[in-house]
């Protein structure tokens, strides 16, 4: 046996596990499983953004065939949970007090679902829906962030703890950037925009007996959802069964359990069938959370040879009048350059709509733009490559934490990211590159993002032929959570991937956080390994036990599996795994593992790293923006699995160039309903809009960070990328568009 | 969406017929804009004549001019030979419009009559005169970005979506209807209308009437033609300004032009003023910034759309300079 | 085939069993008129919906992935309804349910369309193939294959419009380039931006010369 065996192989390419099933549309998403007496319900929203129902008239809906019931806060069961006043069932998500559908009487957001009209049929139920008729008292609505900014607050976790990243922070002198040399002050607007995964939000709920809950639904945790369910309807856990076994995209919008959710549980409820709720498009925008409208204001000072002096940071953004959703909008600005003097105050505002989510790179994502944008406009000002200013303000070690980053690759992102892209034909003097009639321009942002890790447990058992099966109740919304799993474990072990299964998605499943935050695979990866690991341990032991001496003193690095042997390294000796278990009279190993962060994490400052590079072309007379090529580069640690590594990146990109030019979730204030809430009108990217993707890994381990070396690049794949194409939109043009996104009219 | 009857008409007659003595019926062609509008109760017939089985999918050459058959499929009519060598304007405005799976069901009639996508007309809980006469505009004073800066009216400031319409309204097409009382001929630029009072009524067809065909005339355009749309993605959106653009060149001087410009007005919108301006005129930019300024004349632009008084022009002037070939 | 030519077959007569059903339960449905509550209260029990279904549906004859279907549906049934809910064919998805988004595309006599805007009656006699029926058994579509060579998808839920779109794109013709690629595949928005991996596929197959 070749020594080399031993070293850990490079992870390498592989096709997605899951693969198979999705080409084949084998793949069951929550609404595609099939239920003895199957019902369906269609959710009737209110049509003011704030007041009270006056009355409803179901009689209509009641009476049309095939309705099974028709149910609002007159006629709904009451929920354990809504009695407790001011407890919060969904433990992971926002503070303050969930909505709670069909409690009371009170309207808090347009669209809010108030009816819930439940038939033998989809089309029998969707037709009752338009007869249910609701008579409101309404009251003067706030929906409008800018009018209304000057009643935004500091949220209660700024209040409470001083280090987090929505409390109010200052390092150095307060009038710093009074004093810089170079002055620039600008705002910026990112406007609401929505997850819109193209699955529809769906949820088939199924009371199996009176107090055993089954819910296919789609959402990122499957033990969140267990949890707040039972917490929801006074049930054991074990009670409540929460299957994702595919997730059709999410981008953040499952971190949180909806209204629908509950009105789903109710609906099987009361009409004793299990029942399956799929959202309208509509309702995409305005139930199931979005990323919310911020402004923000940057001040940055710096010197005339370009090194930074002051930055103050400043963002409002919106969220409900019931749940204070936060993000971490302005944490970027206080670690990511070397300015002696940096300042951030972030806001809340709360007005009649709906409670935001965590959406893709969530906060950072929104605050890259500000800043990545100001970081643009002051190197401009001084006549300074914005590579080179962003360099020369590099930062060695976190000056927010004041401690060692466990990694920090971003140089090689730059210098990378430049050839690639081809940074050198980029002039200083805004507009004066064309391609035929198309201006010409180049950009860049940076990203960055904590490199989250949670406890996560996995259950691995191996059979006498070599199959190796792992469970975990962690969901894949689309990176490839199972495809990651299997390399971690093949790279472990020397199993081949074939042989290896991983499934996830199910409540019942071991313990695993949310898909969310680019946690997974630094949080179940760990897992995986600690799993694999256990298992060579219970062999060595076993065949040290048998009188196999050369394995009495083996580590489990020393051991690795070729087909369905046992090969220990170094020693040159092997064992048939077969054989072995036979001899214990076993038909298989198992072992169920958890890994949890360590005391690394009060030591370093752990962050994922990204750098985006755009070329774009700009139509000059009619202000159409196509963009040409988009390179990004990320330090992210290890990559486990590069292929869908890579399609990570490439979508987080697509997801910017929507930021940076479609994506408008646009609101009439007189009635507090948005304008543009199909996929008509909220523009997401197509085919046509997305270029060339070129992707560079840094690939180092960070084993400070977690066993496996990863860092996360879910979010840092989006991070950075609006203001890399607003960057380069600047350089096309010379126009500096401070609010997204993008659209032709602003160009002309 | 209620139960509604349905019924399948393998004639014209038929067809016709299955709409008499109800006002609440309609054709279904392609359904790509009927059915939606059915599942969001922005318009509910009570019986839907299916008129897929009429044969009425014809693309013919005869007579000096251009047939279209109504049931034709807007994708059969973009790769038709005949059109892209004869009507390529047509061809490039067909493909420029919805996506290729909607092409492949949308057909030429039901393309004309699809409604607009006017955001308040979308939703049941706004304002809208179109939907519900009487209920007010939601966009005059709304996000009417989208929205017409010609021929508007205080009832409405919708505009027609179609771009094939605007390259037909160009190319002096005509339109062959049949009613119980026989059949007529409606010159394209009269088969739509403005809102004046009556925004509900997006064009002159009768209720009990069916689109047969669309015929255009032979011309000389077929080497100059441009259609140039602008919108807020690559493809698969709306127009925010379109132009369709046609020139019969004689060396670099213009003989004859044909300028229609969509995303602008509750009807395709013929610029004839520019047309003439043009005719007799070098093709040069210079040229085609004069005849954009006519073009423009009378626009008015509300809070939000004030963009297409620029951008309009530009277009036209774009459109004009890759139909000439400038470019 | 030429696509002005995929049509209806003439309409059958009809002897359809529900309406037989409907007939002899038509006194029935008369007393229930009069009292509607009742039709509620009716449709709870498995009796009560089959007479409302004998009330409301039309017969419709089509292949599906080859497989010839009787059905009875509601006019306002949707192909794509159909599909998932009464033929437990989920492979074809609803991301908008409005011909915005391309994830219900589906072939009709082989041409690419949009099951979520067409009516189910509106395919009497017609072919529809799904993503379940484009593997031959248990070897894939080269397509497939493609996608998954690639890596064309992420979530998976845009994927099966994106493989059938791209079946139908090359036998139109429409994938002559990249740019053309992408022009006529815009009808199919994938949200997780697996588009340059797709493109990579089509390009794939068709250099490969796809079989239809
Ligand atoms: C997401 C999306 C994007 C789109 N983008 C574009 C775009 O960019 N550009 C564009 O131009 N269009 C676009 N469209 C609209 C599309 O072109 C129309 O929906 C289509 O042309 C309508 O044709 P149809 O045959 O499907 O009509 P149907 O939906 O069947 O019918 C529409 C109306 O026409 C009537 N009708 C149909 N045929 C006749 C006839 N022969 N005589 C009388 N009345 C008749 C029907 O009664 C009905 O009222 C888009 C549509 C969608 C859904
Ligand atoms: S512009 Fe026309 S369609 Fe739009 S709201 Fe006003 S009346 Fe309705
Ligand atoms: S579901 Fe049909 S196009 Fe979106
Ligand atoms: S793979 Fe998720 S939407 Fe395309």
């Amino acid at each position: 046996m070749n020594e080399a065996f031993f070293d850990k192989k490079d992870y390498k390419p592989l096709d997605r596990v899951d693969g198979r099933l999705k080409v084949t549309g084998a793949a069951k998403y929550s609404a595609e499983y099939v239920l003895p007496n199957m019902s369906y319900a269609v959710l009737v929203g209110s049509t003011i953004a704030k007041g009270t129902i006056e009355s409803i008239d179901s009689k209509a809906a009641e009476r049309a065939p095939g309705v099974l019931a028709v149910i609002s806060h007159l006629n709904a069961i009451k929920l354990p949970s809504y009695q407790s006043k001011g407890e919060h069932p969904s433990e992971p998500s926002t503070k303050g007090q969930p909505l709670r559908v069909f409690f009371d009487n009170k309207i808090y957001s347009n669209d809010q679902p108030i009816v819930a009209v439940v038939a033998t049929s989809f089309e029998k139920a969707r037709h009752a829906a338009t007869l249910v008729k609701v008579q409101y008292n309404k009251e003067q609505h706030q929906t409008d962030l800018e009018a209304n900014a000057e009643k935004a607050v500091l949220p209660a976790s700024g209040k409470k703890n001083p280090k987090s990243p929505t409390a109010d922070y200052d390092r150095g002198q307060i009038d710093a950037f009074a004093n810089a040399p170079v002055k620039f002050e600008a705002e910026y607007v990112l406007p609401t925009e929505v997850h819109n995964p193209m699955e529809l939000q769906s949820i088939t709920a199924h009371w199996e007996a009176d107090d055993k809950l089954t819910v296919y639904d789609k959402v990122q945790g499957t033990k969140m959802t267990q949890k707040n369910f039972a917490k929801e309807w006074n049930l054991p856990e074990e009670n409540v069964k929460c299957i994702a076994t595919f997730v059709g995209g999410a981008f953040g919008n499952g971190l949180h359990n909806w209204p629908h959710e509950t009105a789903a549980i109710i609906a099987a409820k009361q009409v004793k069938r299990p029942v399956k709720l799929v959202l309208t498009r509509e309702q995409m925008f305005t139930m199931v959370g979005y990323r919310p409208r911020t402004w923000q204001k940057i001040q940055m000072g710096a010197t005339k040879d370009g090194k930074l002096v002051a930055i103050n940071h400043q963002s409002i953004g919106q969220t409900s009048t019931y749940e204070e959703f936060t993000e971490s909008t302005l944490q970027q600005t206080r670690m990511m350059y070397a300015s002696p003097n940096v300042s951030t105050r972030y806001r809340i505002l709360p007005l009649n709509l709906a409670t935001p989510i965590w959406m893709r790179g969530p906060g950072e994502a929104t605050g890259a733009f500000g800043l990545e944008s100001a970081m643009d406009e002051v190197a401009h000002s001084i006549d300074m490559d914005p590579v080179d200013f962003r360099l020369l303000n590099y930062t060695e070690s976190d000056p927010d934490k004041n401690m060692p980053w466990s990694t920090k690759y971003l140089r090689e992102c730059y210098d990378e990211g430049k050839k690639r892209i081809g940074w050198e034909n980029r002039k200083m003097q805004p507009g004066s590159v064309r391609d035929g009639e198309w201006l010409v321009g180049y950009g860049m942002g940076t990203g960055t993002f904590g490199a989250n890790r949670n406890s996560a447990t996995v259950h691995a058992e191996l059979d006498k032929e070599g199959n190796l099966v792992m469970h975990c109740a962690i969901t894949d919304i689309g990176p490839g959570t199972g495809t990651a799993m299997v390399q971690i474990a093949s790279n472990t072990t020397g199993i081949p991937t074939e042989k290896i299964a991983f499934h996830l998605g199910n409540s019942e499943f071991p313990n695993a956080g949310l898909q969310g935050g680019s946690s997974t695979v630094n949080s179940v990866g760990p897992a995986v390994l600690a799993a694999c690991n256990a298992l060579k341990e219970q062999l060595i032991t076993m065949a040290a036990a048998k009188g196999n001496a050369a394995f009495a003193s083996a580590k489990p690095d020393d051991v690795m599996f070729d087909k369905a042997e046992i090969q220990l390294g170094g020693k040159s000796a092997k064992l048939t795994l077969g054989d072995l278990l036979k001899q214990n009279n076993i038909e298989k190993i198992e072992t169920t593992n958890e890994s949890k962060p360590d005391e690394n994490r009060n030591k370093y400052s752990m962050n994922a790293f990204s750098m985006h590079f755009a070329k774009v072309h700009v139509h000059p007379f009619t202000g159409q923006v196509r963009v040409k090529k988009i390179v990004c580069c990320a330090d992210a640690g290890t990559i486990v699995s590069p292929k869908t590594a890579a399609s990570q990146m490439i979508g987080g990109a697509t997801g910017g160039i929507g930021m940076a030019l479609t994506e408008d979730a646009v609101m009439d204030h007189r009635f507090g309903r948005y304008v543009t809430k199909d996929l008509a009108d909220y523009h997401v990217p197509v085919h046509a809009d997305v270029p060339e993707i070129d992707v560079y890994f840094v690939n180092k381990p960070d084993l400070l960070a977690d066993p496996v070396g990863s860092k996360g690049l879910g979010e840092i794949a989006i991070i950075g990328v609006a203001p890399a194409i607003a960057n380069a939109v600047f350089n096309a043009t010379g126009k500096r568009i401070r609010e997204l996104p993008i659209t032709p009219d602003k160009l002309i | 969406m209620i139960q509604f009857q349905y019924e399948r008409a393998t004639t014209t007659k038929a067809a016709i017929n299955g709409l008499a003595n109800n006002s609440n019926a309609r054709f279904i062609a392609g359904g790509t804009n009927l059915v939606d509008l059915m599942k969001r109760n922005i318009t509910a017939p009570t019986k839907l004549v299916d008129i897929n089985m009429v044969p009425l999918k014809d693309i013919q050459q005869q007579n000096g001019k251009t047939s279209i058959g109504a049931l034709a499929l807007n994708s059969a009519v973009a790769d038709n030979k005949l059109i892209i060598e004869k009507h390529p304007l047509l061809s490039q405005a067909l493909n420029a419009g919805a996506s290729a799976q909607i092409r492949n069901m949308a057909t030429v009639g039901g393309n004309m009559m699809q409604r607009t996508r006017c955001p308040y007309f979308y939703d049941t809980a706004l304002p809208c005169n179109k939907r519900e006469p009487g209920s007010g505009c939601g966009a005059l004073e709304g996000l009417n970005r989208m929205h017409a800066i010609f021929g508007t009216s205080e009832q409405c400031i919708a505009v027609h979506p179609s771009d094939m319409c605007i390259a037909l309204v160009a190319l002096d097409a005509s339109v062959l209807v049949a009613g119980p009382k026989g059949e007529r001929r409606i010159p394209f630029e009269e088969f739509h209308r403005l809102p004046g009072n009556q925004p509900e009524k997006d064009n002159t067809l009768q209720n009990n009437e069916m689109i047969i065909s669309v015929e255009i005339p032979d011309n000389a355009f077929a080497k100059n033609a441009h259609y140039f749309k602008v919108r807020d993605r690559a493809s698969y959106a709306f127009a925010l300004v379109s132009v369709a653009a046609a020139l019969n060149m004689d060396g670099k001087v213009i003989k004859e032009a044909r300028l229609a410009m969509g995303g602008v007005a509750h009807k395709p919108w013929r610029l004839k003023e520019a047309e003439k301006a043009l005719a007799g005129k070098p093709a040069t930019e210079e040229t085609f910034r004069q005849a954009a300024e006519i073009a423009m004349q009378g626009a008015k632009a509300f809070k939000y759309n004030a963009f297409k008084l620029k951008l309009g022009p530009n277009v036209i002037v774009e459109a004009l300079k890759n139909a000439a070939g400038l470019v | 085939m030429d696509k002005n030519q995929a049509n209806n077959r003439p309409e059958k007569e009809d002897h359809h069993e529900s309406r037989r059903d409907f007939l002899k339960t038509s006194s029935i449905l008369t007393a229930i008129a009069v009292a509607p509550v009742a039709v509620a209260k009716a449709a709870e029990h498995n009796l009560g919906e089959k007479i409302s279904a004998a009330f409301e549906t039309t017969p419709v004859n089509m292949t599906v992935n080859g497989v010839k279907k009787q059905l009875n549906v509601e006019p306002r049934s949707t192909l794509l309804d159909t599909l998932r809910e009464q033929l437990d064919l989920t492979g074809t998805k609803k991301g908008c349910d409005y011909g915005q988004c391309g994830a219900c595309t589906v072939h009709v006599n082989g041409q690419r369309v949009l099951s979520c805007l067409s009516l189910t009656v509106m395919h009497e006699g017609q072919e529809v193939t799904t993503i379940e029926g484009l593997a031959k058994g248990e070897e894939l579509h080269p397509m497939q294959q493609a996608f998954i060579k690639h890596d064309g998808f992420q979530c998976g839920y845009c994927t099966p419009g994106q493989i059938m779109s791209a079946v139908a794109c090359i036998n139109e013709g429409h994938a002559n380039n990249e740019a053309d690629i992408k022009e006529f595949m815009s009808g199919n928005i994938c949200r997780c931006g697996a588009y340059p991996n797709i493109v990579k596929a089509i390009q794939e197959v068709k250099n490969g010369g796809q079989k239809s």
